[in-house]
């Protein structure tokens, strides 16, 4: 370990990044700290305010570094963070014998210009190491006054906003309306720029989640066939109908305020009793990540419980913004890893957050859950029954394969029904899928198409995402 | 959801995709659900409840034709084990073309293991990927039905019951060890084949080429495809049959391409005869000489010249005309006989330099020993190491440490991984894949920690092969 704190001192861009990064030298931030000596890098796992953790690794010998997260500042506080727990109390690091996957790449990826390390530059604009512990020390104290005056604020912050989405859902009804008044022809060929203004408007007087979802519609609507885009449309609309009903009825839910205007920080959800937590093995399904119409981008990695008896998923989801470029991916699909997830309080509980991982599991088939062999969508159709907002919703299929139509387009079936429900597969499949028998498939239904995430075969896991 | 709800609903989406209000088309129960509210308020209420009806009472149609592929068959070796399908893929991503990729695949089949099919699947038309995978190219190629593809014998009685990957892979081993039975089973049921079928049948004639063979060959002289009988004509020359002459003399291919070949003698005391190319005036003309070259055969042209095939290779002047002399090695390693085939890569060999590369054209055509002789002989030289990727068909994971310490190899490829120039560097990254495919895991191990020694990125992209290689050693 070549770190001492006037080295990150002068490699900070400045005094906040410095005072963050002292915040983040807990131990408890940081799930995996690993080195290797041999390659002079040492790296980590810092649990931050995302779903996903981010992942960081520092060249030692010339100061190189690379982190995850969205920060437009170099080096972020993560690796400023990662520096510093290796200058003050490097045994924290735990010796590895192999590099990960993404350590890998990042080395494969970068060009070492020398093999000293870069002069760090002089410490400026009043950066201190000091300052930072500082400021660290003083942040708890606060007057009773002081935090009377902010919660009166939040209140009243909370009310205004409350009026204002109100007000956007009437905007909305009107909204809905008229597209059933003009025709849902008309709808569906200018959804892009209906969804567009509507989408503005909502965004405005601050129901922004659903303003989110709305300008999804479109791109949604597109991914169909023309003669299934009436029902599509009727479709989603008619759950904005329902979710601005429910929200109407109770607006402090905290799932309705999650989907119609924002969500609650990391720590509201784990300061939130009713927030349900899991002990479990998760298996790291897949990942989607999709650039959003309001120029952020969002980044879902699906989980699997496999100590679970049926089925039990969940959802990590990170938003950053587009400009921050693309991100290196958080997780591998087919990774498995024992961890505490804590559960965003919700009807069918699926958003979710890491508390606390444990360390890496080795792979192996999945459980052999229990199906309904009549309704491969009878998860899907439980899902609605207690939240019939939702869109997208994990469902575990039955032993099938995938079968093709005579357009070319690719279609699920059972294996113990080969006449019986088939449902249509949004994207194009690998031909080699084909002549796979499938033990069971982890999907995601869109309520007309599966997106398919992974599966288990005789020929081992696939991954599908 | 009742008859009466389906059509209730089928109505009111009609109404909504034009336009206007649903309510009178509503089912009774949920006329009863909307109303009490304005008629904008239970419009959106119908809605809602539509929206529900079509996510959860009604599933999409499915086609009344749906495809279902054959199983994809299992393969003869085991799958490559979960723990190494990383380095594989990453070994795979790197590969730049589909025959650095057969590398891959030929190095993990030498190893006693086949990919995962989600990893690597060979093509319909593949005919280089190891024949354990000849299950999966027949079924790549998509020929429906069950057949049996099982190891049994091939006969002219089951004939039909093998597709044509797994027959073309019973056949290859039959002309190895039975080449009559296997060229009887060509000639009687090869006749009935397309073309497309017929000449990689005839092509499997290569193995085990012998004087008992001419019958055949000759009597595909007539054959109605040009390509059977350009290939025909190939596979008798190497036997040292004479090609048919052309109709008339002036279009004899052999003596136009003799008259681009210049006779000469050279030594003052014992006159020794040599060949060379003709300066040739335009480009036009080095074009057809090219042509001809590839039409060829050799016998016939040193027959053109009055002598024997290996005295035409012995007196001919490599060094000359690079171009030219790759052509003549095209030419000997296409219709060479093998006796010819063989001086030609001894001679260039004991040579050595520069001449000695133009055996790497024979290299589908030489036996092992030798073709491990031209590889140990290109790394001890080591002036042209970036010819090495050039080699054709030669085995995988049989090069020891020992003979990358006997030249100057290593001490040349740690200068490149340690020096500052790019295209250098670059030769270096295509002689550690071509190097990843060759070593033993011993020596790729080996390999790994010296050049991460010299300064190399140990996970760079370059390494990815030879990381496979050495991972491949054992449980």
């Amino acid at each position: 370990m070549e770190f001492d704190l006037k080295t990150i001192e002068a490699l900070a861009p400045d005094q906040a990044s410095l005072s963050a990064a002292s915040r983040l030298t807990k131990q408890s931030n940081w799930p995996r700290l690993e080195k290797s000596e041999q390659l002079a890098i040492i790296w980590g796992e810092c649990q931050g305010s995302g779903s996903n953790p981010y992942r960081v690794v520092v060249d030692t010998g010339d100061h190189g570094y690379k982190c995850t997260c969205p920060s437009r500042k170099f080096p972020c506080k993560h690796t400023l963070a990662l520096m510093w727990i290796a200058a003050t109390t490097p045994a924290s690091f735990v010796a590895a014998d192999s590099t990960p996957e993404w350590v890998n790449d990042w080395l494969g990826r970068r060009r070492k210009t020398t093999s000293q390390p870069a002069a760090p530059v002089p410490a400026a604009g009043g950066k201190s190491i000091g300052e930072a512990l500082r400021d660290d020390e003083s942040a708890a104290v606060e007057d009773a006054a002081a935090i009377e005056r902010r919660e009166a604020a939040q209140r009243k912050r909370a009310q205004d906003t409350r009026s204002s989405v109100s007000a956007a859902l009437d905007e909305l009804d009107q909204w809905i309306a008229d597209q059933l008044r003009l025709g849902l022809a008309g709808f569906v060929d200018n959804s892009s720029d209906r969804c567009r203004r509507i989408a503005a408007r909502l965004v405005d007087m601050k129901a922004t989640a659903l303003a989110g979802r709305i300008d999804d519609i479109p791109s949604r609507l597109m991914g169909l066939r023309s003669e299934e885009r009436p029902d599509a449309a009727i479709r989603e609309l008619g759950k904005l109908v329902l979710l601005a009903k429910a929200w109407r009825s109770t607006p402090d839910d905290a799932e309705l305020r999650r989907l119609v205007s924002t969500s609650e920080s990391r720590e509201q959800v784990l300061a939130n009793p009713d927030a349900i937590q899991v002990d479990s093995v998760w298996e790291v399904l897949g990942e989607k990540i999709e650039t959003r119409r309001d120029g952020l981008v969002s980044h879902s990695t699906w989980l699997l419980d496999l100590n679970s008896a049926s089925p039990r998923f969940a959802l990590l989801l990170d938003y950053f913004p587009a400009s921050a470029g693309r991100r290196s991916n958080a997780f591998t699909p087919g990774d498995r890893f024992d961890a505490r997830l804590v559960f965003y309080p919700a009807r069918q509980p699926l958003r979710a957050l890491v508390v606390d991982r444990k360390g890496d599991v080795s792979s192996g088939q999945w459980p052999a859950f229990g199906f309904d062999a009549a309704d491969p969508l009878a998860s899907h159709v439980a899902h609605q029954d207690t939240a019939p907002w939702l869109t997208d919703c994990p469902i575990m299929l039955p032993p099938g394969a995938i079968l093709l139509d005579d357009r070319g387009d690719a279609w699920w079936q059972s294996a113990d029904n080969p006449h019986g429900i088939a449902l249509p597969i949004a994207d194009t499949v690998n031909p080699t899928l084909l002549g796979l028998d499938l033990a069971a498939t982890a999907t995601l239904w869109s309520g007309s198409r599966l997106h398919l995430l992974a599966a288990q075969s005789g020929f081992g896991r696939l991954d599908l995402s | 959801m009742n008859e009466i709800e389906q059509t209730g609903l089928a109505t009111m989406r009609d109404r909504w995709i034009t336009g206007g209000t649903s309510f009178d088309l509503a089912p009774a129960a949920w006329k009863e659900i909307a109303a009490g509210a304005n008629p904008e308020e239970r419009e959106r209420r119908l809605l809602a409840i539509a929206a529900q009806a079509l996510e959860i009472a009604l599933r999409p149609a499915a086609p009344k034709t749906l495809k279902r592929r054959p199983p994809l068959p299992e393969l003869a070796l085991p799958m490559l084990p979960e723990r190494l399908r990383p380095p594989l893929r990453a070994a795979l991503k790197h590969a730049a073309d589909a025959r650095a990729k057969s590398r891959v695949v030929a190095l993990v089949a030498s190893r006693g293991f086949v990919l995962h099919p989600m990893d690597w699947m060979p093509a319909a038309s593949d005919q280089t990927s190891p024949d354990v995978y000849a299950p999966w190219i027949d079924w790549q190629a998509g020929v429906d039905g069950e057949k049996h593809t099982d190891r049994e014998q091939l006969t002219a009685q089951n004939w039909d019951d093998f597709y044509p990957a797994a027959r073309r892979s019973a056949l290859a081993d039959m002309r190895r060890t039975a080449p009559a039975v296997a060229r009887q089973l060509i000639e009687t049921k090869g006749s009935s084949e397309p073309a497309e079928i017929r000449l990689p049948l005839i092509a499997l004639m290569h193995f085990g080429l012998g004087p008992d063979d001419v019958p055949f060959l000759k009597s595909l002289s007539a054959d109605r495809s040009g390509k059977v009988r350009e290939l025909a004509g190939r596979l008798l020359a190497r036997l040292g049959q004479h090609g048919q002459p052309g109709d008339g003399g002036q279009e004899n291919p052999t003596a136009e391409l003799a008259a681009f070949i210049t006779e000469g003698k050279s030594g003052f005391i014992r006159r020794r005869t040599t060949y060379t190319p003709a300066t040739l005036k335009s480009p036009a003309q080095e074009r057809r000489r090219a042509e001809l070259f590839e039409t060829c055969n050799l016998v016939d042209l040193a027959a053109r010249f009055g002598v024997t095939e290996p005295d035409f290779i012995g007196a001919w002047q490599f060094g000359a005309d690079n171009n030219v002399d790759i052509l003549v090695a095209r030419m000997v390693a296409a219709s060479g006989s093998d006796a010819s085939v063989t001086h030609m890569a001894d001679t260039l060999v004991a040579e050595g330099g520069k001449p000695a590369l133009f055996v790497l054209h024979l290299m589908p055509r030489l036996d092992s020993r030798r073709q491990r002789v031209l590889i140990r002989l290109i790394l001890k030289d080591t002036q042209y190491l970036g010819a090495l990727s050039l080699a054709e068909g030669i085995e995988a994971g049989w090069l020891d440490w020992a003979d990358l310490t006997n030249g100057k190899t290593l001490p040349a490829l740690r200068a490149a991984v340690a020096g500052n120039d790019d295209a250098v560097k670059r030769g270096a990254d295509q002689l550690l894949e071509t190097l990843g495919f060759l070593v033993t895991a011993a020596a790729a191990d080996k390999l790994i920690g010296d050049v991460v020694a010299a300064g190399m990125a140990p996970a760079a992209p370059s390494l990815g092969l030879l990381r496979l290689n050495a991972s491949l050693a054992g449980p």
